[in-house]
């Protein structure tokens, strides 16, 4: 190194120290870090299934598009922070928000003073609410006009609590109120209109612009009431004065330096497209390509092969802590049997749905070791489906352990056969036979229970297939490609089942002949 | 009957003053007796008098409540290993108990195998050899439930005989079998005798009990009554008890 250089280096060196100083000086405080962004992250609560906003535009369900996740890159980017999406059902979003498993909710959520009870809001973009029916339905007045009419709204939105109030004000007429129907996701809302299932659906206006390719020509807007509570999109934090002020002010400068309205512009969020939206587009029939490239697409191979892995491996888990268990309960009477017996009861009661929101949101509320980030949604899965199906595979093996006659067990001890040589050798085999089908069985009715796991956000087989279809309204073509996919599993599994059997041909004494022959 | 109060270390099975409760009910009460080796010893009595829980304390399948069992000299308690035991004192029940899932031959190689460590190939040459005695090697590779209860029960003793024990315990061994069957289970126990076997056996069958027997057993409510050479306790029972019992046994 020559001496010039060094001088440049030392130079240098002085340099970071001074900037390291200046940054960490109290005059830099107004743009500290806000509560929401923790350990350098930015974690966002979305649930990737309302385009424009939020939604997979894709086949790669990790690839998440929209305006809010534009936004949230944004605001990230603002204070430096890695920006870590999380996508769940609409439903799992809020508590996600309680239990800290992120720092902020943008999904195309309302502001509405229902929420900013709990959680503090700040708007980014205008809205409207729309109310669509199928094309050439006649137009509305006035809400009271859905008077005995059926409509159709996405669950966990406020759009049900809101039909309500008109109801009461139809009630005080004497008039019969509007029926709701609610759905887990907006694409199925949109189909109830579509197969004339209900005669109309509530949603948001930009939502609609942006389905304009996939409903354009085949609905229209008849209605949009001027509610208060559904004109602005707004971000949710944690409640906390200070974040407020923070998060208010970064939109106030996204707003002003004219990002927010690039957003807008990109993703169609803006009235000028209610034209286009009411022209007419050819409607298509079961689309081929799209069914062959959903069926061999890498997402949906992801997703099958998700299903099987939780499925196996919680199968597999429940089966390892099912015997001891139901050992236990076949033998005499104790203390332990009796919190054994609780066990069984609780977890075969419980339905699988409740015990995974329980798991996933409720326990980090009383253990904060499972808001970590290594509980991730495959572990509270894999956890709570092992529980659960213990519990009803508990009593297949009680079933088949007594069916086992006791004599074996005389005929092994007289023997001089250790009791685990016992089990292993003589009374397992057996009792495997009687086991058998009713655990097959389980499992194929288990395969199908982990597509509860998204509501936890977990990327299996039919949650791909929903956020496909979010993305592009082929319902039947996507909805047939996972049909395939479990059909394939469940035969895989019932052709497992034969050629086990094949191996208990000592039980049948025509069987057992035709194998000695 | 006049016991020492000692066991007697002499003999195969020496017993003094055995007990065993279920529970508050007394299943044998003060039970003494001294069996010699290769003696073939047959135990009668009504239904309900003990006659299972007695030999099935013998192997210690039931643990006894009180007093001495000795078996070749050595008390039998909590203490000793019962997979040794075992080794020594086989069993054949009366609803055979093969292992289903497993072949004839595979019956009776499992516990060599297990407990005795032998080699699959040396353990399967002496089931075999097993099996050639009690005359069933034809039916070697079958499954139980292709067997007649006569085979069935013919694979249960080979079963018992690849452990190499002394003593062999029979609880009711031809309770399910034809008359045919019988006799052949009847020469096979003739067999075990010549081998300097030690029987047990628990039966109903007088025509069976009379043929095999060196001596008669006889228990009634948990206690030993009776026990003479089957020559005189048929034709001169000592006991009324024993004696109501041939009458019923004969009459039906
Ligand atoms: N495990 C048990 N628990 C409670 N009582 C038992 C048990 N086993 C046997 N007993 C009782 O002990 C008594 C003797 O039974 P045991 O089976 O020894 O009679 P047995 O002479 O073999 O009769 P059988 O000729 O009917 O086989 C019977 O009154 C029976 O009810
Ligand atoms: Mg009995």
């Amino acid at each position: 190194m020559s001496p010039g250089s060094r001088g440049l280096s030392v130079l240098l060196c002085l340099l970071f120290t001074l900037t390291g100083l200046v940054l960490h000086h109290p005059a830099a405080r107004a743009d500290e870090t806000p509560g929401f962004i923790q350990d350098g992250q930015l974690t966002l609560c979305t649930n990737p299934t309302l385009p424009p906003m939020t939604f997979v535009n894709g086949s790669d369900t990790t690839a998440l598009a929209g305006m809010d996740i534009d936004l949230a890159r944004l605001l990230a980017a603002r204070w430096h922070a890695t920006f870590v999406p999380d996508t769940m059902d609409f439903e799992g979003m809020f508590p996600s928000l309680a239990a800290r498993r992120c720092g902020m909710v943008i999904s195309g959520v309302l502001r509405q003073s229902g929420r900013e009870k709990n959680y503090d809001a700040v708007p980014y973009a205008d809205s409207a609410l729309v109310v669509v029916a199928r094309a050439g339905a006649p137009k509305l007045t006035a809400m009271t006009d859905l008077s005995g009419k059926t409509i159709a709204t996405q669950s966990g939105t406020s759009y049900a609590a809101r039909i309500e109030k008109e109801n009461d004000t139809l009630r005080a007429e004497g008039r019969t109120p509007i029926i709701v129907q609610q759905y887990p996701t907006e694409d199925q809302v949109v189909q109830q209109v579509l197969i004339g299932r209900v005669n109309a659906f509530i949603s948001q206006d930009v939502e609609l612009y942006y389905r304009q390719k996939q409903l354009g020509g085949k609905v229209s807007i008849i209605f949009k009431p001027d509610y208060p509570d559904y004109r602005q999109f707004a971000i949710y934090i944690r409640k906390n004065a200070e974040d407020r002020v923070q998060l208010q002010r970064a939109i106030d400068d996204l707003t002003s330096g004219g990002e927010i309205a690039g957003l807008e512009k990109k993703w169609g969020v803006s009235g000028e497209h209610e034209q286009v939206f009411s022209e007419k587009n050819a409607p298509a029939r079961f689309d081929f390509a799209t069914f062959f490239s959903a069926l061999t697409s890498v997402a949906f191979l992801k997703g099958a092969a998700l299903t099987l892995t939780i499925a196996v491996l919680s199968h597999m888990m429940a089966i390892v802590i099912s015997i001891p268990i139901a050992m236990r309960l076949n033998g005499p009477d104790s203390p332990l049997k009796f919190i054994l017996s609780a066990y069984v009861a609780v977890f075969r009661g419980a339905p699988t749905l409740l015990q995974l929101l329980f798991i996933w949101n409720a326990l980090p509320q009383f253990l904060p070791f499972f808001r970590e980030h290594w509980f991730t949604p495959f572990l509270a899965t894999w956890l709570s489906l092992s529980i659960n199906e213990s519990a009803y595979q508990v009593e297949i093996n009680r079933a088949a352990l007594r069916a086992v006659d006791p004599g074996q067990r005389l005929a092994a001890d007289a023997l001089g056969m250790k009791s685990a040589q016992v089990y292993r050798h003589v009374i397992f085999p057996q009792a495997l036979r009687i086991a058998l089908p009713p655990t097959i069985n389980e499992f194929i009715s288990l395969l199908k229970t982990t597509s509860l796991a998204s509501v936890i956000s977990l990327q299996e087989l039919l949650a791909v297939t929903q956020i496909q279809v979010a993305r592009t309204f082929e319902f039947t073509e996507y909805y047939s490609a996972a049909l395939i996919y479990y059909l394939a599993m469940v035969f895989f599994f019932l052709y497992l089942q034969k050629r086990i059997e094949r191996r208990f041909a000592w039980a049948d004494r025509n069987k057992a002949s035709a194998n000695v022959a | 009957m006049s016991h020492s109060l000692l066991p007697d270390p002499a003999s195969r099975i020496s017993i003094r003053n055995l007990s065993k409760f279920y529970k508050d009910f007394l299943a044998l009460d003060r039970i003494s007796l001294d069996i010699a080796r290769g003696e073939k010893i047959v135990v009668l009595g009504p239904s309900g008098s003990g006659k299972s829980t007695l030999i099935r304390c013998l192997n210690r399948i039931e643990p006894h409540d009180s007093g001495v069992l000795m078996i070749d000299g050595k008390i039998i308690d909590g203490k000793t290993d019962l997979t040794e035991l075992r080794g020594t004192v086989g069993m054949v029940f009366q609803n055979y108990n093969l292992f289903p899932h497993l072949s004839a031959v595979d019956n009776c190689t499992l516990a060599p195998r297990l407990v005795r460590g032998t080699a699959r190939e040396a353990a399967d040459a002496a089931a075999r050899r097993y099996l050639e005695q009690v005359g069933i090697a034809e039916q070697a590779d079958k499954y139980p439930i292709q067997l007649s209860g006569g085979q069935q029960q013919r694979v249960a003793i080979a079963r018992a005989l690849c452990m190499n024990p002394e003593i062999i315990l029979f609880d009711e061994p031809t309770a399910a079998l034809d008359p045919e069957a019988i006799s052949g289970i009847v020469s096979i126990m003739d067999d075990l005798a010549a081998q300097e076997i030690t029987t047990v056996c628990v039966t109903h069958e007088m025509g069976f009990a009379r043929r095999i027997a060196d001596r008669i057993v006889f228990m009634d409510r948990g206690a030993i009554l009776e026990v003479a050479p089957p020559e005189d306790f048929f034709t001169s029972p000592k006991t009324d008890r024993a004696r109501n019992f041939l009458d019923r046994m004969i009459r039906y």
